[in-house]
């Protein structure tokens, strides 16, 4: 029963995603001119600072901004389930929360998909990057895992939420740090200890780890595929706490 | 054994903070009837309905649906509940068509299609059905709403204020058809602050600031109240007040010449409402 109401749900999600036009071309448009404002802020730094390696912070930069939109565009799906009073019937209906979790989650799915082909295309194209089609596939996996978990965070952030407003101050909270503490600008290592305990925290560590690797060439089967079960760890402990924080009653 | 109560409440009460949206109410409602929640806004109609349909949990005091407990049983109870709230709670995006099947395939409902064709044509959206329900007047959206909480043929119907902002028109229709899925074995448990909705139930609880102030048929609520006959003779007039009983019109008339053995006399004068709708459906007549 479970996985029938899953299945419902996502098709009926997916089909609301479709049908609103305004919402699906703002989450189309709005990686594509932020990439764009990027690289026009890359090419300014790349002339000013000799030696600056671009290719290193193209693609983990790319990796957030998926994060960052993923997040916030999932972050207020079940607040507005809740506030037009569908979510009170859909459990009525007896449909269990991991029905409704999961169901958002793959309906969301696809959104994730298509922003991270956006993104990735745009910044290998826009940065003229060289990378083998094996290690595009590979890096197309990673920020694809890593948008997967932005929309689990965004659906289990939601769950607390029963207005907009409330989402807002989990952004800074949650997704901001990521910028300074996950390896995207400086290497953990350099980091003091005590942070780099809440580092390990945030999922585009691990993401980071891995496209580091590609981009530099140092890739290491072992700790890739320790990584990738790491990021898909993340994805099964947000959908489980996700389904536990949503509340049936009052 | 089977009780002949689809629903036994006993002495629920529920708190929002300090304010005590019910307090001890007990109730038993039979089954196949419509049960009527009468009070003005804040009595607690909306807390009673959806502790009944376990979205809400008292603070204490039992209560049974179709012998079932609501919270620990939601999952049983799922297939013969339906919940029509008070919002419109559906999906806006999507037409008439596509909220009613997607709720029906919750319910799993057999031979969906021709079961949403037909809850479409009842509810008058047939011309609309592919149209986004963003695009719907009030009314209409509260037609889809119905048809999402009615397409699994439940045996029990919760309706909270389910005609307001419904064109009069559909509002009899709805009427008509919430009788007719009573004499078919359905109870339905509807709650409203008009009083002309509230006399076509077959029995009525008042509430006031939870507090539950009076149970009893809509004959038996009409015949505590007191009517005020006003005469004129000689161009004088003079007032009498007398029960509401259709007795008491009898006895009081027989002083004027009224046959004796006429021991009861009842008015059914036509509402506004009635008398609107007869000239709307004459005006619409195709010549």
């Amino acid at each position: 029963m479970i996985s029938k109401h899953l299945t419902t749900i996502s098709k009926r999600v997916i089909k609301q995603l479709i049908l609103d036009k305004r919402y699906l071309a703002l989450s189309t448009i709005a990686p594509l001119v932020i990439i764009g404002f990027y690289k026009l802020f890359a090419d300014a730094i790349t002339s000013s600072t000799p030696g600056f390696v671009i290719a290193r912070y193209a693609i983990p930069i790319s990796a957030f901004i998926v994060h960052f939109l993923c997040f916030i565009l999932c972050a207020i799906a079940l607040v507005q389930e809740r506030k037009d009073g569908t979510l009170e019937r859909l459990f009525i209906n007896g449909v269990h929360k991991t029905s409704i979790i999961g169901g958002y989650a793959l309906g969301y799915f696809g959104l994730a998909t298509l922003q991270s082909v956006i993104v990735l295309t745009e910044t290998i194209w826009l940065f003229d990057l060289d990378f083998t089609s094996g290690e595009i596939i590979l890096i197309f996996i990673v920020i694809w895992l890593l948008a997967i978990v932005s929309v689990l965070l965004g659906i289990f952030v939601s769950t607390f939420a029963r207005s907009e407003g409330h989402v807002f101050p989990f952004i800074p909270l949650l997704i901001l740090p990521s910028i300074f503490l996950s390896g995207l600008l400086i290497d953990v290592s350099l980091l003091p200890n005590p942070v780099q305990i809440f580092s390990h925290l945030l999922p585009l560590n691990y993401a980071n780890n891995i496209l580091q690797d590609i981009v530099f060439d140092d890739l290491n089967m072992h700790e890739t595929l320790q990584n990738i079960g790491i990021l898909l760890g993340y994805a099964i402990c947000l959908w489980i706490l996700a389904s536990s924080t949503l509340k049936e009653t009052e | 054994m089977s009780s002949p109560f689809a629903i036994v409440v006993k002495e629920i009460s529920r708190s929002y903070g300090e304010i005590k949206a019910l307090n001890k109410i007990s109730l038993d409602i039979p089954e196949g009837k419509i049960f009527g929640l009468l009070g003005p806004n804040g009595s607690g109609k909306t807390t009673l309905i959806r502790s009944l349909i376990g979205s809400l949990e008292p603070d204490s005091g039992l209560l049974t649906v179709l012998g079932k407990n609501p919270i620990k049983d939601r999952f049983e109870l799922r297939k013969h509940i339906g919940y029509m709230p008070q919002l419109s709670a559906v999906y806006e995006e999507l037409s008439a068509r596509d909220n009613i099947r997607f709720f029906g395939e919750l319910q799993e409902v057999e031979d969906l299609e021709n079961k949403v064709q037909s809850i479409l044509e009842f509810t008058e959206l047939t011309h609309r059905a592919e149209d986004p329900v963003r695009t719907y007047s009030g009314g209409m959206k509260k037609r889809v709403s119905l048809a999402c909480a009615m397409i699994h043929e439940p045996k029990l119907l919760f309706l909270d204020e389910p005609t307001a902002a419904v064109d009069p028109h559909l509002k009899i229709q709805s009427w008509e058809l919430f009788r007719k899925l009573a004499e078919n074995g359905t109870t339905i448990v509807v709650s409203t602050h008009l009083m002309d909705e509230a006399f076509r139930c077959d029995q009525l609880c008042i509430l006031n600031r939870g507090e539950l102030i009076a149970m009893d048929t809509p004959k038996g609520i009409l015949e505590k109240g007191r009517t005020t006959l006003s005469f004129k003779r000689n161009g004088k007039e003079e007032q009498q007040e007398i029960s509401s009983e259709p007795t008491a019109l009898a006895q009081t008339l027989k002083s004027f010449g009224l046959e004796a053995d006429i021991h009861s006399i009842e008015l059914y004068p036509d509402t506004i409402e009635d008398i609107v709708l007869r000239m709307v459906d004459k005006n619409t007549i195709p010549e």
